[in-house]
């Protein structure tokens, strides 16, 4: 195992701010915010009728897959494509019981079981039409990029609300680092629902306008769709096809809050024990962190909370080192949230440009790091650290070096 | 790497709610598939069964006021990890951060999902109560769990079918390598619901009269599972070695019916292969069979390639409990409690080949 070291060589993704990396990259450094109205329900009567859809569905895949697949899938997919022609990696000479398939998932099909639901309410089970319901499990995602591409090792689907995905590239890389894969097919794919979209709203973590982390009128978050895939490999086997190498994982944490279902732990002690079983699993001190792409959810209680565990973590670097959310662009794409950021979090690395926080306009007193304000910036960033905290406590942070 | 050690189980199933009643029912041949009497199937001869566990208290491990605020899938959890917690006879106090949990799950949050869904369409959204949103998430389980009993070392649920709990073993055999954790909490844990099994009756999925398929079950098991080094430090007494772990996949689709033996059959070889032992050192098999034809057929034909003619025992408990991940988790629960009553069996198969090609394997050794 020692040796064996976790590089990318694919990303792909599809988001509220354009169906392929490029236009979403393009986005995230414009500034450009993919938040705007609902449009794949009635979304009359919840506090907001905003969020960051998909705003065409991808038409990349053959029509007749499309229809029988769930919106998840259809930009998981894509976004899989993407990436692995971005890897460039030959299937036909690669083993494919050495490539594995990780992903973070929830909503997976839930809209369609939505549908479906409501008719069962409103006409009986006799009548209900039970269409694409078999697309309701969360790992439908990853078995649909295993068959599509006939990978055949190891798969997994990680479901821990909004820390699935980043903790979906940790296990990936560990099957990688313990040899188990040469590849890995990892990130997540996440779409709208009724269900988290309702849920926020019942419990007041919905902002009635676009979001906006860490600023001091913020009230809660947006909802977004994203699939962010990425293609993990082991180095060796990446520099013997000579892939081109777009960054590093360098590790993670993976720890438990054991405090509250829903609320953050308040001192950051719960957030700085996972940053700290981060740097500590990458080799890493706090001095050599370039750059904290943020969970910054722009709830009020996320945000102070963060920005606690990044002081009590980091110490006085903290106050140095840029973060920022990308939320305020893409809105939290839950599920898939970690893969996104983690997919943004290597292009930072790659062009030495930070995406800002947007709508950052009135800093909260308790939320004062340099939180890149609303525009763009170059830096120089070798290492980063990208954050995720979720419903349960379940907190993941990764960390990503230069190639 | 390094083969971890099982130093404790519990089950909290439809047959009993603990681990040692549940192996006495199985063994008096009971069963607890019976018909869902509610009305509404697609149509009469679409009614299909499920096991229940119906009536359910979670105390004396944790008490009605704090569970009335867990969904049921929850609640199974918190009992079987408090469970296991006595079994194991560790003491979670000043070691909370080298402690982890791991669950795997289908269908946790389905209770409060539906009754969150059901408010907001037949009342307003405004009206969905926000006590349900919590629960709906698929790892509500494993992190009630955690605050419940203090657990702050990795907390991950993963979903995939009936192999969740043996993928979760095999996450975790990587999380002890790497010294992220002395001690972990591994199972799964699963609720029956109406709405799903509707869903699921509606596509016939089912299992019905004169037409095979699935039984919706439920349930909540979990293993105590160490690094050998920490059990033996703190004096624990050890029931088994996860002595080989394997997983493949096969490229089917996830609603595709059928199945390929050759990738269980490998999966088996693989598991045989890290734990040194031939075929002939399995005394048990615990059996995936859940009367679905293609599956079933591929799994006899796995063992067939892998065993020959000299098929030890085998346990198919799904055709007893029904099957989900949850019901994973307690064929590795009673395979745990097995090789502690019966150390002379040597080592114990499970296979687990769920619908989308997913297939592990597992082989259990005695200490």
């Amino acid at each position: 195992m020692d040796g064996r070291r976790v590089v990318v060589t694919g990303l792909g993704a599809v988001t509220s701010l354009g169906n392929d990396l490029a236009s979403t990259w393009g986005g995230l450094v414009s500034g450009r915010s993919g938040i705007g109205p609902i449009t794949l329900f009635d979304a009359s009567g919840f506090r907001t009728q905003l969020a960051a859809e998909v705003k065409e569905l991808p038409a990349g895949l053959d029509p007749r897959l499309t229809r029988r697949l769930s919106r998840t899938d259809v930009i998981g997919l894509t976004a899989a494509a993407e990436a692995l022609a971005d890897a460039g990696l030959d299937l036909d000479r690669e083993d494919p019981s050495r490539i594995g398939v990780v992903l973070g998932a929830g909503v997976s099909g839930l809209l369609d079981s939505e549908n479906y639901f409501r008719d069962l309410l409103a006409r009986g089970a006799r009548r209900a039409r039970p269409t694409k319901v078999l697309n309701h499990p969360p790992d439908q995602t990853t078995d649909r990029i295993a068959e599509r591409w006939g990978f055949l090792g190891p798969r997994s689907t990680i479901t821990t609300a909004c820390s699935s995905s980043a903790t979906s590239l940790g296990y990936a890389a560990d099957l990688i680092r313990h040899g188990f894969c040469d590849v890995v097919v990892t990130g997540g794919a996440d779409t709208f629902a009724r269900l988290t979209h309702g849920g926020f709203n019942a419990l007041r973590s919905v902002d009635p306008e676009p979001c906006r982390p860490f600023d001091r009128r913020r009230k809660g978050l947006t909802i977004g769709e994203a699939a962010g895939l990425l293609v993990f490999e082991d180095e060796a086997h990446a520099r013997r096809r000579g892939a081109r190498l777009r960054g590093r994982f360098l590790g993670y944490g993976v720890t438990s809050d054991a405090h509250h279902m829903t609320q953050p732990e308040p001192t950051g002690e719960a957030g700085a024990r996972t940053i700290a079983a981060c740097l500590r699993a990458s080799g890493l001190n706090a001095d050599d962190v370039d750059y904290v792409n943020a969970h910054g959810t722009a709830t009020p209680q996320n945000d102070s909370a963060e920005t606690a565990a990044l002081k009590r973590a980091l110490g006085n670097r903290a106050r140095e080192i840029p973060l920022s959310s990308i939320k305020s662009m893409l809105g939290h794409c839950l599920c898939a949230a970690g893969a996104i950021e983690a997919v943004s979090t290597v292009r930072t690395i790659e062009t030495g440009l930070i995406p800002p926080t947007i709508r950052l306009e009135e800093p909260d007193p308790e939320c004062d790091l340099d939180c890149v304000p609303n525009v763009v910036r170059e830096a120089r960033v070798k290492i980063a650290l990208s954050n995720s905290f979720a419903f349960g406590g379940n907190s993941t942070v990764v960390a990503f070096g230069a190639a | 790497m390094r083969a971890p050690v099982i130093t404790g189980a519990s089950a909290v199933t439809a047959l009993g709610r603990t681990l040692e009643e549940t192996r006495a029912a199985l063994a008096a041949g009971r069963s607890a598939i019976a018909p869902v009497e509610e009305d509404g199937a697609p149509k009469a001869a679409d009614r299909s069964d499920a096991a229940r566990i119906g009536p359910f208290t979670t105390e004396p491990e944790l008490a009605k006021g704090k569970a009335r605020r867990l969904d049921r899938a929850s609640q199974y959890a918190v009992v079987a990890v408090r469970q296991v917690l006595a079994d194991a006879g560790y003491a979670i106090a000043a070691r909370e951060e080298r402690t982890g949990i791991l669950l795997g799950t289908g269908s946790a949050g389905a209770g409060p999902l539906t009754e969150f869904e059901r408010q907001m369409a037949v009342e307003s959204p405004d009206a969905a109560s926000p006590f349900l949103f919590p629960n709906t998430v698929s790892n509500a389980p494993a992190s009630q769990a955690a605050i419940e009993v203090g657990i702050k070392g990795p907390n991950v649920t993963i979903t995939q079918k009936d192999p969740a709990v043996l993928n979760a073993l095999f996450y975790g055999r990587m999380l002890l390598a790497d010294g992220r954790a002395d001690a972990l909490f591994v199972g799964a844990a699963d609720e029956w619901n109406l709405v799903y099994h509707r869903a699921y009756e509606s596509v016939r999925a089912t299992r019905a009269a004169g037409r095979p398929g699935f039984v919706l079950g439920e349930g909540a098991a979990v293993v105590f599972v160490e690094d050998e080094a920490a059990a033996r430090a703190r004096g624990a007494r050890i029931d088994a070695r996860v002595a080989g772990l394997a997983s493949r996949g096969a490229a089917v689709s996830p609603q595709a019916r059928r199945a390929d033996p050759m990738v269980l059959a490998s999966a088996i070889r693989d598991a045989l292969a890290e734990a040194h032992l031939a075929p002939a050192g399995i005394g048990l098999i615990h059996l995936s069979r859940n009367g679905s034809p293609f599956t079933d057929a591929a799994e006899d034909a796995a063992l067939l390639d892998v065993f020959g003619t000299r098929l030890p025992r085998t346990m198919a408990v799904k055709d007893s409990l029904g099957e989900n991940p949850a019901i994973g988790a307690i064929q590795l629960a009673l395979a745990v409690a097995e090789l502690r009553a019966n150390p002379g069996i040597g080592a114990i198969l499970l296979d687990a080949f769920g619908a989308g090609g997913n297939v592990l394997a597992a082989v259990l050794s005695a200490p």
